[in-house]
């Protein structure tokens, strides 16, 4: 058997090695090494699915014995919700690949940062050791740190120094809780799964690892009030910076919100339930109603991803403080999905902002009107995208925030109240699209052109899965939901 | 069980082709539409032989999702085909010259599929789903004209009126859903006590919203901004129906005090806006507000107990009041506007519309033996054996008295003026979709016994409701025909005009409100941006003072410590001049030194 998970993992970095060592590091020689590699870990992700997951435990594990004398070992292993995530990081990779295809400045280093982040991402996706997991969860931030420097907009230095800080600040309480389970751990190891099969910390010591763990993982989700970072990064960072990081990377803090703080010190959790939960419900309203006040289009989309990532929260909370398993599979099957469709949809409309920014050198929501006359293909592409992340049925969001809220109504009746966002994301797309796509068109963007064959390659595959996702989310969830219905925690 | 997804399907397929090919739109439209007819008409067959079928497809885990064609859903399935189906041959000739005619047809081809699917619905996630789709399809409709002005505001405000109300939907299905343990309506409607009450009263609001009911009418009229034809079908006879058809489905289940408060909103609603119809200036608002009425009327039947009336008149309804929105369309073609001062003599140049107009008009206001009396008839019949009569007759009759009055006003506005018409193109379409109409409008009332056995129910018949509900109607159409509307309305007409606004309205109870909300949670945010920003200012400039403080204070005491020794060095090389005489005397000074001391220090100790 092959070990396609390894493989899917450092195959990108071998990509970025094989760029290093070629001497023609011309655009074209590194967006072909790009898209070639991206897609082929695309197809090895597709075959990693294919092989399929187990109920109540990790799948398809490979095992590498690395520091033995501490327990420290390269494993990597899936299931229910590691796997859709790292499809998810596979497919917006290759689409990112796509659309950087015109990036002409310096654009070997641009492919080697990008599939240096796709090695650090899966990585972080499928490590099972917890040692593993944080130099994975490292090494991605520092990628997206020279990308944001190297690439973004005009105030990039003040978001590189925002992003600086955070990081710095976020990541080292997880390397505290992680040491702290390790050294309580007997024998000595670094394996998540021992941790998760038998929680290591106990009483005020697992709270205190619980405390250290949330705030990291609520840097990275983000979550009120440590998300001031998430808007100034993605105003300045490149498009393909931006589509990664919501995309992939705030699905580090919910992915290590269930893997780390929920499965790893389940008493813990439970008793401070309520206060994360709270937290959840504040920033899914906030982030709304900030967005609400928004005119620039990116900053918009980036304050509904507080929003949306709050949904999450709210989910993975309700669930540890339910008692019937069954409403706590519900919320967790929710929670799940909320993140592939957050991904989908806040990737596609990155990507179409992006794409409007190439062309008007804008993003200012007053500059534009009636631009679905010009630019029909994005202006439709973006009204599906906008749609689906205000939670039309039929499109992706609408399953995941129905079991979220379903769970929230039955488990903490109160926290119904962050469903109030849903009408504020609704006023805000609409306003937004009222006053870009419809209305008078001004006559300065007249002969704006519509998506070219490239942008279609990366807009039409996210729009199909995000109506596929909406009508028929079997295929995902039933992957999800055997592993959430047997959640050990 | 085909004929359930055979219903879905040719109006999906057909949108779909029709997007994609991009030619043809009409017909293709027309063949979508006339499949789903004869599916629709099926099922209702079915359901006459007794026959239950479904169609149960995977959705959610442990929450399949399911359509189900019971006599209720054949009969709501029917009817929406049916009005859709003429709607679209009117609309082949009044769209017959607009170039984005393929979006138009695609469009509403999507919205009759999403709202057979309401119809249709077995389960809470497929009513939900569809719920908020015919929403989206309402919000792409009466945005069609997008670059117009206002447009783009009265389908925002559409959606998000109606959004904000489905609150209530969203809610109380997670109510039901939590107390039954499944999504299947027909179990949870099983649900009593507090969860039942509760969801009722969030379930109202949902329809409340989609009904354009007090207080969330506003929307509706500014919903004319879309195609005639649009208004005929989504805001007459389909859309806005859901509401009062989801409460039709859930009666059974709703005790006796939320049916109470169902009612009350809907007497409350059907006067209220008969008074906005009635001093309404535009003739496409003015059928608006009606629809909100008539509306009103339904809900009055189902708080008093008898939801199969609210059913029969939602029928009648939809074959009128579409009718009646054609034939405006029409007018307005001929006028390029709505206004009913633009529109004076309209009828008279078009007497064959004008014709189907009059009879759809003394149908919606209880003419007998039109299908509006019969109706009508069991609603008044229905308030006046609730328990909550004191409230509900006096509510509905005073409904009934506005409806005549404003169709009549409508009447003699359209036909007094002079004659004046633009070309014929279209009118074969357009004249034989509204001909269709008008006779469902005249016919259906014969229909009604049947409805009734079908669905075993038995219906509240006296002569006395006969009998106030016919002087009502008279009396009403007299006074609408004789009295100017602004006598009528005396000095409440400007608060009519305003929409009957209570403290400003949505706009200063919901929209400012939130916007403030937002602003100040944006200045929240900067606020704590700078703040870390300013952290990380601090970090940033205690870097560069550690490092001034690194290069000014120990590198410095460290570098001056090493100059100072090689100075000193280099001072101390020139004594080492190398000249015999010169080292000679250093060597006897230093000897000379060395004997002092030596010779001294003895001495202090």
């Amino acid at each position: 058997m092959l070990p396609l998970l390894s493989i899917a993992v450092f195959l990108p970095l071998l990509g970025a090695l094989l760029l290093m060592v070629l001497p023609d590091k011309s655009r074209r020689v590194a967006h072909t090494i790009s898209i070639g590699f991206t897609g082929l870990t695309f197809l090895v992700t597709l075959a990693i699915w294919s092989r399929g997951i187990v109920p109540g435990g990790f799948a398809q594990v490979e095992e590498v014995s690395w520091i033995p004398a501490v327990g420290a070992a390269y494993r990597v292993g899936i299931d229910g919700l590691s796997l859709p995530l790292i499809l998810l990081t596979s497919l917006l990779f290759l689409l990112s690949s796509i659309y950087s295809a015109r990036v002409d400045k310096r654009p070997a280093v641009y492919v080697v940062l990008m599939l240096m982040l796709e090695t650090a991402s899966i990585g972080t996706f499928a490590a099972l050791d917890a040692l593993l997991f944080y130099v994975f969860f490292e090494v991605s931030l520092v990628s997206m740190y020279f990308m944001i420097v190297g690439w973004g907009y005009e105030d990039r230095q003040r978001a590189a120094l925002m992003f600086f800080l955070y990081t710095l600040l976020g990541s080292l309480p997880l390397l505290l809780a992680i040491l702290g389970m390790f050294l309580a751990s007997d024998p000595y190891t670094f394996d998540m799964r021992v941790w998760i099969d038998n929680p290591p910390l106990t009483g005020i010591a697992a709270m205190l690892a619980l405390i250290a763990m949330v705030f990291t993982f609520a840097v990275k989700i983000p979550s009120f009030p440590v998300h001031t970072w998430l808007p100034a990064a993605h105003v300045q960072a490149p498009t393909v910076g931006s589509v990664i990081l919501a995309g992939v990377m705030l699905k580090f803090g919910t992915y290590g919100l269930i893997r780390f703080a929920l499965q790893m010190t389940p008493e813990a959790f439970r008793t401070a339930g309520l206060v994360i939960l709270a937290f959840g419900v504040f920033s899914a309203i906030y982030g709304a109603f900030v967005a609400l006040a928004q005119t620039d289009l990116k900053k918009l989309i980036a304050y509904t991803s507080v929003n949306h990532m709050g949904y999450v929260v709210i989910a993975v909370a309700v669930a540890a403080l339910s008692v019937d398993p069954k409403m706590r599979a519900i919320a967790l099957d929710g929670a799940t999905l909320q993140m592939i469709s957050h991904g989908l949809v806040t990737g596609a409309l990155f990507f179409l902002v992006g794409m409007l920014q190439d062309r008007a050198h804008t993003r200012d929501i007053g500059a534009f009107g009636g631009l679905l006359q010009n630019v029909p293909l994005l202006g439709w592409s973006f009204i599906i995208a906008a749609f689906a992340s205000l939670g039309l049925p039929g499109l992706a969001h609408f399953p995941a925030e129905f079991q979220i809220f379903l769970a929230t109504l039955n488990i903490q009746p109160w926290a119904i109240i962050a469903i109030l966002a849903i009408v504020v994301t609704a006023g805000l797309y609409l306003r937004a699209i009222a006053k870009v796509f419809m209305g008078e068109p001004v006559e300065k963007w007249a002969t704006m052109p519509d998506l070219d064959r490239r942008e279609l390659a990366v807009i039409i595959p996210l729009t199909l899965l995000i109506i596929l996702v909406g009508v028929a989310p079997s295929w995902l969830l039933d992957m999800i939901h055997t592993t959430t219905s047997t959640l050990s925690f | 069980m085909s004929f359930i997804a055979l219903t879905l399907l040719a109006p999906l397929l057909a949108a779909l082709l029709i997007l994609s090919v991009r030619r043809m739109a009409g017909g293709l439209a027309l063949l979508g539409i006339g499949i789903s007819l004869l599916a629709a008409l099926a099922s209702l067959a079915g359901a006459f032989d007794g026959a239950t079928s479904q169609l149960i497809m995977p959705g959610l885990p442990n929450m399949p999702l399911i359509l189900r064609a019971t006599p209720l859903t054949a009969i709501f399935s029917a009817l929406v085909a049916t009005v859709a189906s003429f709607v679209l041959v009117y609309a082949v000739g009044y769209m017959g010259k607009d170039p984005e005619k393929t979006r138009f047809f695609g469009t509403m081809l999507l919205f009759v599929t999403a709202m057979q699917a309401l119809v249709l619905a077995g389960d809470w996630i497929t009513l939900l789903a569809a719920w908020e789709l015919i929403g989206f399809s309402s919000y792409l409709l009466i945005g069609f004209w997008y670059r117009r002005d206002g447009v783009a505001s009265a389908a925002t405000r559409a959606f998000i009126y109606t959004r904000t109300a489905d609150l209530g939907l969203y809610i109380g299905i997670f109510v039901l859903i939590g107390a039954a343990g499944t999504t299947e309506i027909s179990v949870t409607l099983q649900t009593t006590g507090t969860a039942a009450t509760i969801a009722g009263i969030l379930l109202l609001i949902a329809a409340i919203g989609k009904s354009a009911q007090m207080p969330l009418y506003d929307w509706l009229q500014r919903a004319m901004a879309g195609p005639t034809p649009v208004s005929a079908l989504l805001h007459s006879a389909t859309l806005v129906a859901a509401g009062a058809i989801l409460l039709i489905r859930v009666a059974p289940m709703l005790p006796g005090e939320a049916l109470f408060v169902v009612g009350l909103v809907g007497g409350i609603t059907a006067v209220i806006t008969g008074l906005i119809a009635l001093g309404e200036t535009d003739l496409k608002r003015m059928l608006a507000a009606s629809t909100s009425s008539q509306y009103g009327l339904m809900l009055v039947a189902i708080g008093a107990g008898v939801p199969v009336a609210a059913l029969l008149h939602l029928i009648a309804h939809a074959a009128i009041k579409s009718s009646l929105f054609l034939g405006a369309g029409v007018f307005q073609h001929d006028r390029g506007d709505t206004d009913l001062k633009k529109l004076a003599g309209a009828g008279r140049s078009r007497p064959r519309i004008y014709f189907g107009f009059v009879v759809s008009a003394l149908a919606l206001a209880g003419i007998p033996p039109l299908a509006g009396f019969f109706s009508k008839d069991t609603i008044i019949a229905a308030s006046l054996a609730s328990s909550g009569a004191a409230w509900l007759a006096p509510l509905a009759l005073g409904g009934t008295v506005l409806t005549g009055a404003y169709m009549a006003r409508a009447l003699r506005l359209l036909w007094v003026g002079k004659a004046q018409k633009t070309g014929d193109s279209g009118m074969v379409w357009m004249g034989s979709g509204i001909a269709v109409l008008v006779l469902l409008a005249t016919i259906l009332g014969a229909g009604f016994p049947a409805v009734e056995r079908l669905l075993d129910a038995e219906l509240p018949t006296s002569l006395m409701a006969a009998g106030l509900g016919l002087s009502a109607a008279l009396s009403g159409l007299a006074l609408g025909w004789f009295v100017p509307a602004a006598r009528l309305l005396g000095p409440i007409r400007g608060w009519a005009l305003r929409g009957f606004a209570i403290a400003g309205g949505f706009d200063a109870l919901v929209l400012r409100p939130s916007m403030a909300i937002a602003a100040i949670c944006d200045r929240l945010d900067r606020a704590i941006y700078n703040g870390v920003l300013a952290i990380g200012r601090l970090n940033l400039s205690l870097g560069i003072l550690s490092r001034k403080s690194d290069e000014q204070g120990i590198d410095r005491a460290i570098f001056g410590f090493v100059n100072r020794t090689i100075a000193t060095g280099a001072r101390a090389r020139l004594l080492q001049s190398g000249l015999i005489h010169k080292e000679l005397a250093l060597t006897i000074i230093g000897v000379g030194i060395i004997v002092v001391l030596l010779v001294a220090v003895p001495m202090y100790f």
